[in-house]
């Protein structure tokens, strides 16, 4: 009996024991962060674990998610599981409308070290990262306007030693290229293209530098008419491309195998070409893009990168700001940006980072013609993308005039749509020029 | 005159008592039915009815999904809808890769499973062999399916070439002509493993003597095919295909991994281009929850259309044999 009484306190005991400690441990406020970078996995996990292992009062978990960021978000939201902390691949006007983001500049404006570090009034894009007076993220760094990546074995093996400026040019190099490499064995192609918004990396951005643009600022319109020599020219270069149109990786595996010469894509190939796919075969060059006559008349674009919203359904929203300060901090940017995860975007962090430390990050470094253009209203589209139409014209799946003239009455009819209805104001710059695109004078329209 | 009528002889009016009713409802078994039915009911209205009406009341709106963007607009959807070329396009597509998957997979489902009732040695594991792609999730079918068929590295251009069937690499996924051959390839090796099981089951069912006596009659095996076979295995043929029907009209999934409806819009199936307008993916720059809900009512109204076209054929049918 006496055992009994003995085994029943012991119990008790531990049981007090336990309940005693869980208030202790549950003290720590975690601030759930959600990513779509892969890219930064390893960085940020060793840095979160720093924080928290120095950190007695908050907790960072990270949690990085696939595909369909900004979906997933809202229904999370919807369902009271959102995150405290979410990255900025989302559409911010869509996050604002739903009211499911906090605007931080009254954190911002309190913090004079964040400010130094992150000079964030400078880097406020209207409709990208801010709205009127509010900023709700701050870029850590920025990602590079698109490169042409290539293969110098291959373009010495044609008779070539670098990127041309014009277009034709480039299109008369795949195709020596191309015609050069049936005689390889394996067969070897000029040029290749991906899956995923191929239009993007390469020919829409030839048609940026050339000072062509899907908005037209001055007159507040969707305007597509400029594309079509790029379209046309488009369809001659598609001819000597390598015979699939693959996922990104496919294609940057095949490119890193040496199955084709030019590549097209930002900064990020830095690091995926040293540590994901490492190129060891070959040299491979960084080159700007070429422009349709050889002249740059428009500015390229660049992205702002790396930064956090908030939730407004964060419960913590003080401990989730000393978060996006630690991520913010001059410690972790110098090893984020020293790493070649993203490139510096103020002033402060590129002279506080050791530049031999960036590796091939180094040949991606702002051209003096790259700009981040002003935030193209977001509106109501029905149907394909223009993305998506101007490469089906390229490759002939669709006649390019009735592609062009479909996106201009699309565009614009949603836009006069959204404009009506007040979920939309029409942009327009009147000062605005194509070679310092966020310059000019922003004004917003009822029309 | 009146006829006076014994009072316990007249039909009484009074109800029966309660404990009688219980009683009775306990006997027929109706309390056990709905209980039992009770879980299926409830998913039914949560997962399906609630849904389809939470769903249909959008069909008068351009909703995005956001609120403050949910706006009505009378029968625009309509209209769109109407002068939607590639909607229509998509549910012309629709049609080719159900009318080519049918063509394909109900034969070899069927001489599969004739073959693999023959009693032979390992017929057991050629049936565990082909029905296992019914259990590989359609997503990784398609990403398989995405290295058979690339045109440079693929390995069916590969064994083609290396056969000198073809000199040139076929654009499996990237030219338009081809590129719903290889979904249907992909389909049908995905799907036909489940429907040769049907039909092997079925085929168990058949009794061996019916078999004894036209072996004793002279028939060969083809005769038995056309004969017996076929005749007794009719009501689980037309199960089958309806679930066919059914089933082809509503694939996407392994589409959308593989060629995600191009090139061009050449294997645009109607769910796949309802399922990217829903959510916004695919090149759909915003999400059109309120248009993809009119399309797939109208969706629906199509797969059911082709079901009771189908049934009443089928009957038809019945009554002709």
């Amino acid at each position: 009996m006496k055992h009994r009484i003995g085994l029943a306190m012991a119990l008790v005991m531990t049981f007090l024991a336990v309940f005693a400690l869980v208030p202790a441990m549950a003290e720590k406020t975690v601030i759930t962060y959600w990513s779509n970078d892969r890219h930064d996995e390893a960085y940020m996990k060793e840095m979160i674990d720093k924080f928290n292992a120095s950190h007695e009062d908050i907790e960072i978990n990270m949690v990085i998610m696939t595909d369909d960021f900004e979906n997933s978000i809202l229904l999370a939201y919807d369902g009271g599981t959102a995150p405290d902390l979410i990255g900025q691949s989302v559409t911010l006007k869509n996050m604002v409308d739903y009211q499911a983001v906090v605007d931080l500049t009254p954190y911002i404006k309190a913090d004079e070290e964040y400010q130094k570090v992150n000079d964030p009034f400078n880097h406020a894009y209207e409709g990208l990262n801010a709205m009127g007076e509010s900023i709700y993220w701050v870029p850590s760094g920025m990602r590079s306007g698109v490169r042409i990546e290539y293969n110098k074995s291959l373009l010495a093996a044609s008779g070539f030693d670098g990127i041309p400026a014009t277009l034709d040019e480039y299109i008369a190099m795949a195709k020596k290229m191309t015609e050069d490499g049936a005689k390889n064995n394996p067969v070897t192609y000029g040029i290749g293209f991906t899956s995923s918004s191929p239009f993007e990396r390469q020919l829409e951005m030839m048609a940026q530098v050339s000072g062509i643009y899907y908005y037209d600022y001055v007159n507040g319109k969707f305007d597509f008419s400029g594309y079509k020599p790029i379209l046309e020219k488009g369809r001659e270069l598609v001819k000597y491309a390598y015979p699939d149109q693959q996922g990104v990786d496919n294609m940057r595996a095949q490119f890193a195998a040496g199955s084709f010469a030019l590549w097209g894509n930002a900064s990020q190939e830095a690091g995926v070409f040293t540590n994901q796919f490492p190129i060891t075969d070959f040299e491979w060059g960084v080159s700007p893009v070429p422009s349709l006559d050889g002249e740059i008349k428009g500015a390229l674009q660049t992205n702002p990168n790396k930064g956090y919203l908030m939730m407004s359904s964060c419960k913590n929203k003080d401990a989730a700001w000393e978060v996006i300060k630690y991520f913010q901090s001059e410690e972790f940017l110098k090893g984020y940006l020293e790493g070649g995860y993203t490139m510096p975007i103020t002033a402060y962090m590129d002279e506080r980072i050791d530049k031999s430390k960036l590796g091939r990050m180094a040949d991606f470094s702002l051209l003096e013609y790259e700009s981040v253009y002003p935030a193209v209203p977001a509106v109501n589209l029905m149907g394909d993308d223009y993305r998506t139409v101007l490469w089906n014209a390229i490759m002939g799946y669709v006649d390019i005039d009735e592609a062009i003239n479909d996106l201009n009455t699309r565009y614009n009819s949603a836009y006069d749509d959204d404009i009506s209805f007040g979920s939309v104001k029409c942009l327009v710059i009147e000062d605005y020029n194509p070679l310092t695109p966020s310059a000019g004078t922003v004004t917003w329209l009822d029309k | 005159m009146s006829q006076k009528v014994d009072p316990q002889l007249r039909p009484t009016t009074r109800p029966p008592r309660p404990v009688d009713k219980r009683m009775r409802l306990k006997e027929s078994g109706t309390v056990a039915a709905w209980v039992m039915l009770a879980p299926a009911l409830i998913f039914l209205v949560v997962c399906s009815i609630y849904p389809f009406l939470w769903i249909f009341r959008y069909v008068l709106y351009n909703y995005d999904g956001i609120p403050a963007h949910t706006r009505f607009t009378g029968m625009r959807n309509l209209n769109t809808m109407m002068a939607d070329t590639k909607f229509w396009g998509s549910v012309v597509t629709t049609f080719q890769y159900a009318f080519w998957k049918l063509i394909f997979i109900i034969p070899i489902a069927l001489i599969m499973a004739v073959l693999l009732n023959q009693k032979l040695r390992g017929s057991s594991f050629f049936r565990g062999v082909y029905f296992m792609p019914t259990v590989i999730s359609s997503s990784i079918s398609g990403m398989i399916f995405t290295f058979i068929f690339a045109t440079g590295n693929g390995v069916l251009n590969g064994i083609l070439q290396a056969c000198g069937l073809i000199g040139v690499p076929v654009g499996w996924l990237t030219d338009p002509k081809v590129a719903m051959a290889a979904v249907i390839i992909m389909s049908v090796w995905a799907g036909f493993g489940n429907y040769m099981l049907y039909f092997v089951t079925g085929m168990t069912s058949i009794s061996e003597d019916v078999y004894e006596s036209s072996r004793i009659d002279g028939a060969n095996g083809i005769q038995t095919f056309f004969y017996i076979t076929l005749p007794m295995l009719a009501p689980v043929l037309k199960v089958v295909l309806m679930l066919a029907i059914t089933g082809a009209f509503k694939d996407y999934e392994a589409i959308m991994v593989l060629t995600n409806g191009g090139p061009g819009s050449s294997t645009n199936v109607m769910f796949l281009y309802i399922y990217n307008l829903i959510f916004g993916t695919g090149s759909n720059a915003a999400r059109q929850i309120g248009y993809g809900a009119l399309l797939s009512l109208v969706a629906a109204v199509i797969v059911g259309a082709v079901t009771i076209v189908y049934n009443i054929v089928a009957k038809k049918l019945d009554d002709v044999v």
